[in-house]
């Protein structure tokens, strides 16, 4: 199984979640899109391709959740026939996160949504709190960033 | 009131059971269920339901069979399932992905709790 993330304090916490659920990949992200953490099988996707789309899809449950129901939809379900997946927000100190569990059979939707939940907790337990205020997204300073972010994940040098 | 609610009162009526569930045994998720106050009805099925297809799945692989009635006993209590796993015949579809789970105290009598889960197991689509 393969772990990298940008923030190490997530690295535990997601290991003993996909490990516990049984799920393929688990992957941490912003809810803008940008990767934060993976751990699992990532050889048959590619994660920055499968985050964006995975932002964009939280973004639409949420709105359509706000129009139908006055508040955004929090998890989200899909039932492929041999891969399923469960994308849902974890609230931190350090702002909302969102991840996207990938599993199949050897897991279930029940498993999955019941350690999701001790996933949450125990991330919310460990985020550090910001200790200021989060850079606009487009700063200068962002491509630096980006790159050593990338690093982190895939290896790069 | 659902199809399921006379199968899990009938149950939920055998001394020394806390809680009855219908769970989907592919989604260990609760299509119905009797519990007591403060029980977590969706952690007992999770895992009751990937206990039983794990079961369903060695009891196959060990060409013993499907799965009749399943029974784990622990220090603080006892899960009881059973299910009729669904398979194809020449005239069609038997069985049903449903799992019927009991939670049971450590006293309760599991005879009674195993004939009406057999029992329930029958009324199962």
């Amino acid at each position: 199984m393969k772990v990298a993330t940008v923030e190490p304090w997530v690295e535990a916490p997601l290991t003993r979640y996909v490990d516990d659920a049984r799920a393929r990949l688990a992957l941490l992200l912003h809810p803008s899109g940008q990767v934060v953490a993976q751990a699992g099988f990532t050889r048959a996707i590619d994660v920055m391709t499968a985050c964006a789309l995975a932002a964009a899809a939280h973004a639409t449950a949420g709105e359509l959740g706000r129009r139908l129901d006055g508040r955004a939809f929090r998890g989200l379900h899909y039932s492929g026939p041999a891969k399923q997946l469960y994308m849902a927000p974890v609230d931190t100190a350090r702002g909302a996160y969102i991840c996207l569990t990938v599993f199949d059979q050897a897991s279930s939707l029940g498993l999955v949504r019941m350690y999701f939940d001790e996933l949450s907790r125990e991330l919310a337990a460990a985020a550090p709190p910001l200790t200021s205020m989060r850079e606009p997204a487009l700063a200068l300073d962002f491509e630096r960033e980006l790159n050593a972010n990338l690093s982190a994940l895939f290896g790069r040098s | 009131m659902s199809v399921f609610t006379s199968t899990l009162e009938a149950l939920t009526r055998q001394r020394g059971v806390r809680a009855s569930l219908i769970v989907s045994e592919s989604d260990g998720l609760i299509i119905d269920a009797r519990l007591r106050y403060g029980q977590d009805g969706e952690r007992v099925a999770a895992l009751a339901a990937s206990l039983y297809r794990k079961a369903r799945l060695s009891a196959s692989a060990a060409r013993l069979g499907s799965v009749a009635f399943l029974q784990l006993d622990a220090e603080r209590g006892r899960i009881c399932a059973a299910g009729r796993p669904l398979h194809w015949t020449p005239d069609g579809a038997i069985g049903s992905d449903l799992v019927i789970v009991v939670v049971a105290d450590p006293a309760a009598n599991v005879g009674l709790i195993r004939m009406e889960l057999l029992k329930a197991v029958e009324t199962l689509a």
